[in-house]
C-alpha cells in the first residue's frame, strides 16, 4: 500500500521532482494551513480563556471559514507529503500520534463550535456551568493542537 | 490609506517571506542530532547511487576501509530542488573525494554537510570552494 502510494505520479513528483514548486511549495502551503488552521482555533480558544472579553463571541464565528480553507488546505498538503515517503512515514510511531490528536482536536473544535454558537454571554448572565466547561475545551484544544505540531515537527526527527 | 495600497504591502510581505522560506530549503533543521559538526571525515570512492529526492537526497560511494573491507560511504545531501548539479557532476562509476561530518552512529559511515572533489581535487558542485574542501 505505501510502496504503491509512493510509486503514484503524485507521489514520485512530490518526492522527486527538483522544482521549487513541489516539495518546498507544499511544505509550505502546509505549514500555511496550519497557521490559519491553529491560528483560528488558539483565537477562540483564548477568547473562551478570558482574552479579549470584549469581543462578543458570536462574532467569531466566522473564524470557522477559515479553519476549514486551513484543514483543507492542510489535507490535501498532507496527503501528499505522505505520498512521497509514505513507506517512512507509515512506520513512524509519532505520524499516528500526530493524527490522532488532530481528530481528538477536530472533535473539540466541533464541542467548542456548539458552544459558542449557543453563547449568551452577550445577554450579561452567563450560564455559569457552560463557561466552565468551554474553558475546559479551550485547554485541551490548545494542549492537541500544540501537541500535533510538536509531533508533526519530531517527524522530522525521529 | 487606499486598499490598493495595503494590498501591495501585504503581496510584497508574502513574496518577501516567500524569498526568505525558500533559499535555506537545505537547512531546514539540524543535521547535529545525527551527525558530529565538530568532525571532519575525508574519503574517497566510486559513485554507486544517487537518490535525487525530498526531503533529503543522498550520495553512495563505493569504497574500502583500512583493512581493505568493502564498505559503503552514506552522504545525506540537501532536498532535490539543491542536486541539479548531481547528474552531470556526479555520474555512475566516477571515483570522487567527499569531505563532511561524520554520523554518530558507531559502526556507519555516513556523511553530511558534504562537498566533492574530482580524483584530482577539482571542486565538484555550488559548494565547491565553500566550507571544506576535500584535499587532493
Amino acid at each position: 500500500m505505501s510502496i504503491w502510494l509512493e510509486s503514484t505520479a503524485i507521489g514520485v513528483w512530490t518526492r522527486e521532482s527538483p522544482s521549487i514548486w513541489a516539495y518546498p511549495t507544499v511544505l509550505t502551503l502546509h505549514t500555511i494551513g496550519l497557521g490559519v488552521l491553529v491560528g483560528a482555533n488558539a483565537i477562540i480558544d483564548l477568547r473562551l480563556l478570558g482574552f479579549a472579553p470584549r469581543l462578543p463571541l458570536p462574532s467569531l464565528a466566522p473564524l470557522y471559514r477559515f479553519m476549514w480553507v486551513g484543514f483543507a488546505i492542510n489535507a490535501i498538503t498532507g496527503a501528499l507529503l505522505f505520498a512521497a515517503n509514505a513507506t517512512t512515514k507509515s512506520t513512524q510511531p509519532v505520524f499516528y500520534v500526530k493524527l490522532a490528536l488532530i481528530a481528538g482536536a477536530l472533535v473539540i473544535t466541533g464541542a467548542i463550535r456548539r458552544a459558542v454558537a449557543s453563547d449568551r454571554s452577550s445577554s450579561q448572565q452567563p450560564a455559569r456551568p457552560a463557561v466552565l466547561s468551554a474553558r475546559r475545551l479551550a485547554i485541551v484544544s490548545l494542549a492537541l493542537w500544540t501537541g500535533a505540531i510538536a509531533e508533526g515537527r519530531l517527524m522530522a526527527y525521529l | 490609506m487606499s486598499v490598493g495600497f495595503r494590498t501591495a504591502a501585504a503581496a510584497a510581505l508574502v513574496a518577501a517571506g516567500w524569498f526568505a522560506a525558500a533559499a535555506p530549503a537545505a537547512a531546514h533543521h539540524s543535521a547535529a542530532a545525527a551527525y558530529d559538526e565538530t568532525k571532519h571525515v575525508e574519503a574517497q570512492g566510486t559513485v554507486a547511487r544517487v537518490l535525487v529526492r525530498n526531503p533529503h537526497s543522498w550520495v553512495f560511494l563505493e569504497s574500502t576501509d583500512d583493512k581493505g573491507q568493502k564498505i559503503e560511504w552514506q552522504i545525506e545531501m540537501g532536498g532535490a530542488p539543491s542536486m541539479a548539479w548531481a547528474k552531470d557532476g556526479l555520474p555512475i562509476g566516477a571515483v570522487v573525494k567527499v569531505a563532511g561530518h561524520p554520523s554518530r552512529a558507531p559502526g556507519t559511515h555516513g556523511i553530511t554537510g558534504a562537498t566533492f572533489a574530482k580524483a584530482d581535487g577539482t571542486p565538484i558542485g555550488p559548494r565547491a570552494g565553500r566550507g571544506e574542501t576535500p584535499q587532493p
